[in-house]
């Protein structure tokens, strides 16, 4: 069978892989970025006191999270446009990555918050640190710590959603293998490639990971 | 310094304080003792508005807790509060636990306040440990760090909390020698104990609740040797059978 697989034509289409890879990687980085600064946001509002605030974040993360991503991105890739907001193919990819996974992310650090004890919480109360610095030097960093498993989880959810942007056209690692498939008649190359790549990513973030855990555990919250 | 007036509150339909009226001057030291849920803790954590009340009032320095108006931070930041648990920050190292708060709420310059905590730490006995995280410390360790912490504020008033029930015999001494220290130089304290040699050491009165009511107040002498409630008599020949 395996004479059957042609290297050659894998060896050929690398250069296209690679700018597929990058791809991949950079709106992965980009709507991860996003969906931490959305997640954390969207939490902190839900765990505050404010009744409104409250629930829009609410209403954003029981939306997102019960409706499939392919549906969120072809809302926003055919919908946005009538509504006269006008993004490129890139940008609403990304746009809808972060929104999706922010409302994981936003449930993960919510589990991670409720965790700590409370006492950590009175502490930093009655030493007179207010709502955002108990957040930032006290809840957060604790929070991220204990959650960094689920994290990595929800980031490699992610680079795996990415691919879904091949059907918009934007062409990252997916796409790739789809152009050498139907250029080439060869599926079996070209996906076979397409998920060592993506293996090879979920490596890397798994070794960033143990990384950022270790430093985490014994960082200064600043 | 603290003045409760007709105090009152509830958890739901939990009646916890029942008209509570108090006065504590600068300087004094009052040692609070009772019944397991007799609302000690509560009482004391009111003071600096971890607890909210629901009628009455108290006046901490001047400033009306339960006002709008009022500055909570800066209420907080002239109240050092030590807690059962000692509550100290688990990713922070011990420097750090003492001057987060100056630093971020009072604004100090991080060598000011550095140089500050280092004086504490020495103060509490362990200049050594600034660079060590809490849970390489011992509970006596850790909560000589916390009162380290609660005086980086330069309180005018600190509260313990039973400090020194979550620890194991051979560490209590030294946090009650810190603290017997302490009030030594005029710091006016509220301290939830049941640590009657500390009492008898320093304490200028000591007040003893039950069911949500100061039921008696008296000096330590009075107080041990001569009790006017029957529930304080029943409850001091528990603990010295106990001890
Ligand atoms: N957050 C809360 N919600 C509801 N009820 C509470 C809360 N905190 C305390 N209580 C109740 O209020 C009463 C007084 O509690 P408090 O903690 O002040 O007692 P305590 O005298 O400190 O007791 P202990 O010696 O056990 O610490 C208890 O009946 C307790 O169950
Ligand atoms: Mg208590």
């Amino acid at each position: 069978m395996l004479e059957h697989f042609s290297f050659r034509v894998i060896g050929q289409y690398m250069p296209l892989f690679l700018r597929g890879l990058w791809a991949t990687c950079w709106i992965s980085g980009i709507s991860i970025f996003f969906a931490l600064l959305i997640g954390i946001i969207a939490c902190g509002l839900r765990l505050s006191k404010g009744r409104f605030l409250k629930k829009i974040a609410g209403i954003y993360i029981e939306s997102i999270r019960s409706t499939p991503l392919l549906a969120q991105l072809y809302f926003f890739y055919f919908g946005l446009p009538t509504l006269h907001v006008n993004l490129n193919e890139v940008q609403t990819g990304i746009l809808a990555l972060a929104l999706n996974s922010g409302a994981y992310i936003a449930e993960i650090v919510r589990a991670g918050i409720v965790s700590i004890p409370s006492g950590q919480v009175e502490a930093a109360t009655a030493y007179g640190l207010n709502y955002l610095q108990r957040m930032r030097y006290v809840i957060l960093p604790q929070a991220l710590g204990v959650t960094i498993p689920a994290l990595l989880g929800q980031f490699i959810v992610l680079v795996k959603d990415s691919s879904l942007v091949s059907l918009i056209s934007v062409l990252e690692l997916t796409r790739a293998g789809q152009l050498m498939a139907s250029e080439r008649f060869m599926p079996a190359e070209g996906f076979f490639t397409v998920a060592a790549f993506y293996l090879l990513i979920y490596y890397i973030l798994k070794y960033l990971s143990n990384w950022w855990q270790n430093r985490l555990i014994y960082m200064e919250g600043h | 310094m603290i003045i409760f007036k007709n105090v009152n509150k509830w958890f739901g339909s939990l009646h916890v304080l029942k008209d509570i009226n108090l006065h504590i001057h600068p300087g004094e030291v009052v040692v609070v003792c009772g019944p397991s849920g007799s609302g000690k803790s509560t009482l004391i954590r009111c003071i600096n508005q971890l607890e909210p009340i629901q009628k009455g009032e108290i006046i901490v320095d001047g400033m009306e807790v339960n006002k709008r108006s009022t500055n909570l931070t800066k209420l907080r930041s002239e109240i050092g509060f030590v807690f059962q648990q000692f509550n100290l920050y688990p990713h922070l190292t011990v420097l750090e636990n003492v001057v987060l708060s100056p630093i971020k709420v009072k604004k100090v310059p991080r060598k000011e306040a550095e140089a500050n905590a280092l004086r504490l730490l020495e103060r509490v006995g362990i200049p050594d440990k600034a660079n060590d995280y809490p849970s390489q410390l011992s509970g006596g360790q850790c909560q000589r760090v916390a009162i380290a912490r609660g005086l980086a504020m330069n309180p005018k008033v600190m509260l313990f909390d039973e400090p020194t029930s979550a620890l194991d015999p051979e560490m209590i001494k030294e946090v009650l020698d810190v603290m017997v220290e302490l009030a030594r130089e005029g710091m006016t304290m509220i301290v939830v104990t049941h640590e009657m040699g500390f009492a008898r050491q320093v304490a200028d009165r000591v007040f003893f609740m039950d069911a949500g009511q100061i039921v008696e107040s008296n000096t330590p002498d009075e107080f041990f040797e001569n009790p006017r409630n029957e529930r304080t008599r029943e409850f001091l020949s528990k603990i010295i059978t106990h001890n």
